[in-house]
Order: structure tokens, then C-alpha cells, then sequence
């Protein structure tokens, strides 16, 4: 119980506050997911060849994490991240990933439901445009960007 | 206190380093947690009442307040039932939850009508009323019994516990102690999480908890006395974790797999079990008078923890371990004609980063991702066939596979023979991974057949044998 609660407390500093030690431009990316997901380390590697340094845990408690961030269940995308004070669910695509950190709106995060075939790190064929949601504070669901 | 699974270096996992705190080494001796108290045991001939119903027990140790829970008879991982093989079992379940609920008795080779699954082998039991099963056992082994319906649900909040059936003419151990391990998603409220059916969950490793309990309680140190033998029977209770166990420093030899016996043998690296399998080990502990061995678990690469510790008492039982046969008397299971065997191939698909056959990501069987428990049968079996099943993991994901009504042996792995052609109910097959199953289609009826990691089989990797 107790380090349940510090994992949530470390989340909350996560998201709370950007990270301070990270590279001048691009704030470091923490991407959680779960241990035996192979695509999600296929994310991390984009996300890297974009510039961004991602540290990578492994953990059994994904639904937990992406609750407690309030993504809807029908939302929720593989792996979570966490960058620069908010959340990126899924298989973002790097030009919503920068605008989001770019612009720094007033929202919880984005996420791309799923695991479409052709999103950065799935491999596959995109067969139709991806539709990123964001989320904000109060739950309100938007379209972020279509893709 | 509640072991929450703590991270261990790989340095710190491999030396053993013990996370777990012990107080009073002679006071622990022989107390639950490190071992069932055996006079906690239904006995048989059973003639009993197992009424499901809610209730609020210390599941992560009296300082941590109650936890909401469903249970039998009021208690997490209880009763254990103890018969004796050829003892009459005969259980009326009382359903005192708000939803229906059933027990279906795992592993063992029921009449259909008693198998305890709804909609296929019985109505569903309603809330207020009542069921009654009644069979007498064939087999001697390590069992347990769970409801079968919304199962996710139902085991995940405590509906189950061990069923052991002794053997006629028993081997000699000093102590026959029962593990059942669960692992539970807490939330930040200290509560069961109740996100049942997430699909995270559902379509990658399924519900894998954040918090151990071995028989309903937050680990203990397991205190031993070097020269004992122990009979450790081991049972994953858990909806979705696999466990690699490192007993390594005990002497460890696998005796039985999924309550059948097997040809005694050391434990080759860590020992595998799945949701729904159970392992009896003997262990001829022989270390220092107040040593301390962990029991380690590294099945989740980055997330290894320690299970508990074991704690050598000061005073040392036998100077050198017994010598005595550990093998079991074999079960009375019709050995499958393998040379002549019909066979047929199920393939297993679905799942996040797999193909799938329905376009989304239901879990598969054959190609069909099954909504409910009544089933057209993937296999029609005329009673009496020796039947080879080639199984094949065609996902990215592991799947424990378990069918009802009968064991099976355990042909081949990709391709190589298994050196026990060990019986199982509930074979663990890999990403990939191709295994060969025989048996005889003896017990008539409309069997499951399905992944017991729960998430899996709710999001369709389920089916139906019938055995004409």
C-alpha cells in the first residue's frame, strides 16, 4: 500500500512540475508500460530518433495509472508517458507530441486510442487518419488533431 | 504489514537480500502464512455449506484496516477442503452476492453436471439460492475450486481456495503446508481496484496485481528446520501473474503437476506457474540454523521482487534429510494410444501486437472470439479416442490453457519431446510456442476449454470440447 501511494505521489510530481534537469529544448519523456509489450519500446526508440531522452519502466500497473490520470477506458492507448507536466497515451504521432509541448495548453494530455496499425512503433499500414483526443482538467473530451 | 511487490536490484535478487522483516524467529514457527494451519482443513468425507458472500478481512495486515473482499465462509483462500482419495465431497453453495456465481472444481475429472460452469453444465446460481454439488474424486492431487462465472470478477475479490485430496497410502514428509498465491490490485484508497474488464488489462498480460498474499494474507517468513521435508503445495490463484520461483536453495523436487504425479525431479531454473496450475514440490531444506533463504520471483523482466523469506529455525530436526520414496501412486487416468491418436490443431490468436482473425483485438480460438460460456464445440470427440491436440500461441502473449474434465500429457514442446510427458489440466504455452497434448475423451460432455488468465478468456479466448 504504502509504495502504491509513492508511485501516485511520483506521478503527481511528474505531472505537476516539467522536468528541471532535462536537455534545454525537449523535456525528458518517462514512459511507462507494461513489461511484456514489445511496440511500446518501439515508441520509446521514436520518440528518441525526435530528439527526446525517454526513460522507460516497465510496470503491472498501467490501468492503475491511466485511472488515476482519468483517460477513459475507451481512450486509453497502449503505454502511457509522461513529459513536460502532461500525459501522452499511445502511439502519438511526434508532430501532435511537439505542438502539445510547444504551445503548452490547458489540458491533462492527449492520447491516440488503441494501437492503430501504421502509428509510430506499431509497423502495419495506416488505413484511415488517426484522430488524437486531448483531455482536459474537468474530463472534457476534444479532438486534438487528426492525423 | 502488506508486501507491496518491492523492486529488487538484480544484485540484491540474486544475493538473496530478504525484504522482508521477521520478528521472533521461535514465535513464527508453524503460524499461517508461512504454512496452512492444519487444523483450519474441512476433513473429509465432506458434507458441507460454502456460502459466497461479501466481507471485510485484514487481507494486508491488521495495520492496514479491512478490505472489502468476497469470500466463502468469510475468509480469503478458505475453507481447504481435505479428503481422502475415494471420500464422497458433497458441497452446497449458498449465494450470498448480488450476482449469480457457481463453483466449478479445477482439475478434477467431474461428472459434466458437477463442473460448475454456467449456462453449459448448470444454471447459474441465483442470488439467495442454492446448489448442490456432489462427486466423489478420482484422483488424489493438489486441487481448488473458484466460481466460473464473471470469474475476473469473482476470483479476483477472494472466491477461492484449495481442495487437496490425500493419497490412499501417503508418502512420508513432516509437514504438508499449502501455498495458494493471489496477487491484488490496490488502490490508493486501500481497497480492491474495481476496474474489471479494462482493456489494458484485457489485451495485454491481463489483471497482474500490485499487492501478495499467500493464503489470503500478506506473506510471512516461512520458518523451516533444517532436516525436515516439507510437501509444498503450490497453487497461482492469481486472475493474470505468472510466477518464476527460485526454491533453488531448498533442495527442491517436483513431485506433481497440476495434482498428477510426476517422475520426482529437480527443478531445472526458476519454476513456472500460471493462473490456474499448481506445483507440489518436496523441499529437504539443509541450511544453517538461523540462515535465511528469499524466495524470489523474476517472471516480469525490470520488475523481480521477493515473495518472502525463509527462516531456518535454531534447532535443526534431522541431522541428514529422510531418504524415504517421495514418488507418487499414479492416478487413475486411461493412458492415451498415441500411435493411433485422432489428431487436430487449435490455434490460439488476438491480443495487443498479435494478428487477429476478427479485425480487433478479441482474443481467439480457432479463429472465433467467444462472447458467453454455450458454445458450438471447437472439437467434437467420439468418447473413448485418443486425441493429439497440437496447440498453437499464435500471439504475442502468454496464455496458461486449461481444459475440463480431463488431464492431458504433455507430448512435446516446438517440436521436442517433454522428458516427463508430465499430466496437465492447465499448460502454459509461450508466445510462439507450439505444444502437443494427448489424452482420452473419456468423460462425456460439453467441456471448457479456455486461457485462465481471466481477462483473456472474458475477452474470448475461450471454447468448448464436446466429448460424445
Amino acid at each position: 500500500m504504502r509504495n502504491v501511494v509513492e508511485i501516485f505521489a511520483a506521478l503527481a510530481v511528474l505531472v505537476a512540475t516539467p522536468a528541471l534537469a532535462a536537455p534545454p529544448e525537449k523535456p525528458l519523456a518517462t514512459l511507462f508500460k507494461n513489461p511484456q509489450c514489445g511496440c511500446c519500446e518501439s515508441y520509446a526508440a521514436y520518440l528518441r530518433e525526435n530528439g527526446y531522452e525517454v526513460k522507460v519502466e516497465a510496470t503491472n500497473d498501467l490501468a492503475l495509472i491511466k485511472q488515476r490520470q482519468g483517460i477513459p477506458q475507451e481512450l486509453g492507448g497502449c503505454h502511457t508517458t509522461f513529459v513536460g507536466g502532461y500525459y501522452v497515451d499511445g502511439h502519438v504521432p511526434i508532430g501532435s507530441f511537439d505542438r502539445l509541448l510547444a504551445e503548452r495548453p490547458e489540458l491533462n494530455g492527449i492520447t491516440l486510442p488503441g494501437m492503430p496499425a501504421g502509428s509510430p512503433g506499431m509497423g502495419g499500414t495506416k488505413s484511415s487518419p488517426f484522430t488524437i483526443f486531448a483531455l482536459a482538467q474537468g474530463g472534457e473530451r476534444s479532438v486534438y488533431a487528426v492525423e | 504489514m502488506a508486501m507491496k511487490i518491492a523492486k529488487l536490484s538484480r544484485r540484491g535478487f540474486l544475493a538473496g537480500g530478504g525484504a522482508v522483516a521477521v520478528t521472533g524467529t521461535a514465535a513464527l514457527f508453524m503460524q499461517r502464512g508461512g504454512s496452512v494451519m492444519a487444523g483450519s482443513a474441512v476433513r473429509g468425507p465432506v458434507d458441507m455449506r460454502l456460502r459466497a458472500s461479501p466481507a471485510t478481512v485484514p487481507l494486508l495486515g491488521n495495520a492496514q484496516g479491512g478490505v472489502d473482499v468476497w469470500v466463502y465462509n468469510g475468509q480469503v483462500a478458505a475453507p481447504e477442503i481435505r479428503i481422502r482419495q475415494g471420500e464422497r465431497l458433497r458441497v452446497t453453495l449458498d449465494n450470498g452476492l448480488a450476482q449469480d456465481t457457481t463453483i466449478h472444481w479445477h482439475g478434477l475429472r467431474v461428472p459434466n453436471a458437477m463442473d460448475g460452469v454456467p449456462h453449459l453444465t448448470q444454471d447459474p446460481v441465483r442470488p439467495g439460492q442454492s446448489f448442490t454439488y456432489d462427486f466423489v474424486p478420482q484422483d488424489a492431487g493438489t486441487f481448488w475450486y473458484h466460481p466460473h462465472h464473471r470469474s475476473f470478477e469473482q476470483v479476483a475479490r477472494g472466491l477461492y481456495a484449495p481442495l487437496i485430496v490425500e493419497e490412499r497410502d501417503p508418502i512420508v514428509v513432516d509437514r504438508d503446508i499449502t501455498w495458494m498465491l493471489d496477487d491484488w490490485r490496490i488502490g490508493a484508497d486501500g481497497q480492491i481496484n474495481d476496474d474489471f474488464g479494462n482493456p489494458s488489462d484485457a489485451f495485454m498480460s491481463g489483471r497482474v496485481g500490485n499487492t501478495m498474499t499467500i493464503n489470503g494474507r500478506p506473506p510471512q517468513p516461512f520458518v523451516v528446520r533444517s532436516g525436515e521435508r516439507i510437501r509444498l503445495r503450490l497453487i497461482n490463484a492469481a486472475n493474470a501473474r505468472i510466477f518464476a520461483l527460485d526454491f533453488s536453495r531448498l533442495n527442491p523436487q517436483i513431485i506433481a503437476l497440476d495434482g498428477q504425479p510426476v517422475a520426482p525431479h529437480e527443478v531445472d531454473g526458476a519454476l513456472h506457474i500460471a493462473p490456474g496450475m499448481r506445483i507440489d514440490l518436496i523441499l529437504d531444506p539443509e541450511g544453517a540454523p538461523g540462515s535465511r533463504v528469499t524466495i524470489g520471483d523474476s517472471f516480469y523482466e525490470g520488475l523481480e521482487f521477493a515473495l518472502t523469506d525463509v527462516v531456518y529455525s535454531d534447532t535443526p530436526l534431522r541431522a541428514d534429510p529422510l531418504t524415504t520414496p517421495i514418488a507418487l501412486p499414479p492416478n487413475p487416468i486411461p493412458e492415451p494410444q498415441t500411435e493411433t491418436s485422432t489428431r487436430h490443431e487449435v490455434v490460439f490468436g488476438g491480443g495487443m501486437m498479435g494478428p487477429s482473425a476478427t479485425g480487433k483485438m478479441d482474443w481467439t480460438v480457432n479463429g472465433v472470439a467467444a462472447s458467453g460460456h454455450n458454445l458450438d464445440p471447437v472439437l467434437t470427440l467420439p468418447r473413448g479416442e485418443s486425441v493429439i491436440l497440437t496447440l498453437r500461441n499464435e500471439t504475442a502473449w502468454w496464455h496458461p490453457i486449461h481444459l475440463h474434465g480431463h488431464s492431458f500429457r504433455v507430448l512435446s514442446r516446438n517440436g521436442k519431446p517433454t522428458r516427463y510427458r508430465e499430466w496437465q489440466d492447465t499448460v502454459l504455452i509461450a508466445p510462439d510456442e507450439i505444444v502437443e497434448v494427448a489424452f482420452v475423451a473419456d468423460n462425456p460432455g460439453d467441456w471448457m476449454f479456455h486461457c485462465h488468465i481471466l481477462e483473456h478468456q472474458a475477452a474470448g479466448m475461450m471454447a468448448t470440447v464436446r466429448v460424445t
